[in-house]
């Protein structure tokens, strides 16, 4: 078990107000960590202190260290830790252009593309891998505006898929996605763990359940529990968790 | 005080707005009727490209059109990329502070200074100071500091108008936040942009006190050569055959007024048709 990232320490804040409270955690290595937790448990500014999108808002403050590879990411450039640190949003916010512009876009700009040729194959493997390519490839110049949801959220992965990171990091991805959508972006996870590292936030505990190896449990800005998801689902240590999983919260 | 009761005061409501909108409407139409009907009569493609004749009292108003043209043209030139530059820094870069928004007020406060004010200052800097004289490029840069506070608010307005989750979309891949700003949030902010600078040259085109002292003069027997000649311009010019000139035909007049007012009306329609067609291209 190599950890991948390693968290020390770290508290975080909005206007002074503690929101994340001295978290200690670590994330193995081609694992899905899923991070559950009610509203304001501090789960989401968690996992936006990972690739610092946070650090956009001014409100926002922190202490503490954040590993990758035990490289502090507080200390590298911004653009480079988000290459190797990619996000997906709870809702799917393809970009404004046509579905292959969509997902060349950041490799184009990154510098990533060495020869003109090799755009196509970028295209193509990353959508493959996003399993989109089946049904978007006798239309990749339309727009991306125009797909369904489950489609759109799945052009974020590829998106973020053919930068080539090595931590994705899902914000609820699937809050905004039916049933069916739900799944499709579930195996793609679960496919996605062979070569990536992952790090799921969601409200949905069964989701939880289903694709994570290991959870963690966050109460108002604390980490109340965390353990290999089997376990805890069946004999969570804290009396809080087994509540919030059960659905007697509060 | 009586009460009327709800289905009359709904009436009278209903009736008061309507008298509102017609009474805001009349004078624009009336100006513009009166206008045309006077004016229609001498516009011909020899009024419109031949040069004044008779002290002014015949020939054409060419001087004047090309004076205006390449005043408002320095002028765009001029503001367009100074204005975008500074929407996009006060919009994208610079942080919400004190001094942020001091400047921001005094550029919205800087779009209700009274233009004869713009003009002095024109020419004191311009014209006195930097020593450019009475010229084109002495009115154009008048102009565009008359207009920049108006091309930054309306670019700013543009600009975030771009949902901001792009930005996050773009970022969170890795993407600079320069790259960002070049790739989605310009491409996406442009038409709003255009919009307003065209709208903005239909503005400045009709202004007459910041051109009085920089760059208009009563009367140039020819097209001006260089961007430091004194040229004619159609509001200085429509204001001297009005006032200076005795014995002016009138049709003349309304003729040179028709001519001021289907440049910039033009202008407004280009402007109204562009946003139509960008809104309609737009994919979000």
């Amino acid at each position: 078990m190599v950890n991948k990232i390693k968290v020390e320490n770290l508290s975080c804040y909005y206007n002074e107000k503690c929101v994340l409270e001295s978290l200690n955690i670590d994330v193995v290595q081609n694992e899905i960590l899923s991070v559950i937790g009610p509203a304001n448990s501090g789960k989401t500014t968690f996992l936006r202190t990972l690739n610092r999108m946070n650090d956009l808002d001014i409100t926002y403050s922190r202490k503490g260290d954040v590993y990758l590879d035990d490289n502090n990411i507080f200390d590298m450039k911004m653009e480079d830790l988000r290459k190797r640190v990619g996000m997906l949003f709870a809702m799917p916010i393809p970009l404004p252009m046509s579905i292959y512009e969509n997902i060349i876009y950041a490799p184009k700009r990154l510098g990533l593309i060495t020869r003109k040729s090799y755009q196509d194959t970028i295209v193509e493997r990353a959508l493959k891998d996003a399993s989109l390519w089946n049904e978007v490839k006798d239309r990749l110049n339309s727009s991306a505006m125009r797909m369904s949801g489950g489609q759109q959220q799945r052009l974020c992965i590829a998106r973020i898929l053919a930068v080539n990171p090595e931590v994705i990091l899902f914000d609820e991805p699937c809050s905004g996605l039916d049933p069916v959508s739900t799944v499709k972006v579930e195996e793609s996870m679960l496919e996605l763990k062979q070569k990536y590292t992952i790090v799921l936030v969601t409200n949905n505990v069964k989701q939880a359940s289903r694709v994570s190896d290991r959870t963690a449990f966050f109460l108002t800005g604390k980490l109340v529990e965390i353990d290999k998801t089997a376990k805890l689902f069946v004999s969570p240590k804290e009396k809080t968790t087994e509540d919030y999983i059960t659905g007697r919260f509060g | 005080m009586i009460k009327l009761n709800p289905k009359l005061s709904q009436k009278f409501s209903y009736l008061l707005l309507c008298v509102a909108t017609i009474l805001a409407i009349v004078p624009v139409v009336v100006i513009i009727f009166i206008i045309i009907k006077n004016g229609a009569s001498v516009i011909s493609w020899e009024f419109l490209t031949s040069m004044p004749k008779n002290g002014m009292c015949g020939g054409g108003i060419l001087p004047a059109i090309v004076g205006t043209l390449s005043i408002v043209l320095c002028a765009v030139l001029i503001t367009l990329p100074i204005g975008v530059c500074a929407a996009i820094y006060l919009n994208e870069y610079a942080k919400d502070n004190l001094l942020t928004r001091i400047v921001k007020l005094a550029i919205v406060n800087l779009a209700g200074v009274p233009s004869v004010v713009y003009g002095l200052f024109g020419l004191g800097v311009f014209v006195m100071f930097l020593k450019l004289g009475v010229s084109i490029i002495a009115g154009a840069l008048t102009l565009s500091i008359m207009e920049l506070p108006v091309i930054i608010t309306t670019a700013r307005g543009a600009l975030s108008s771009v949902p901001y989750s792009f930005r996050e979309a773009s970022l969170s891949l890795g993407v600079s936040r320069w790259q960002t700003i070049r790739h989605v949030v310009l491409p996406n902010a442009l038409p709003g942009i255009l919009t307003g600078a065209i709208l903005s040259i239909a503005r400045i085109s009709g202004e007459t006190a910041p051109i009085l002292f920089t760059a208009a003069a009563f009367y140039v027997p020819h097209l001006p050569h260089s961007p430091l000649d004194q040229v004619m311009a159609l509001p200085y010019h429509l204001f001297i055959i009005s006032t200076q000139i005795p014995n002016m035909p009138k049709n003349i007049i309304y003729g040179t007024a028709l001519v001021l007012l289907m440049m910039v009306l033009t202008m407004s329609c280009v402007a109204i048709v562009a946003r139509i067609y960008f809104r309609k291209r737009r994919k979000w």
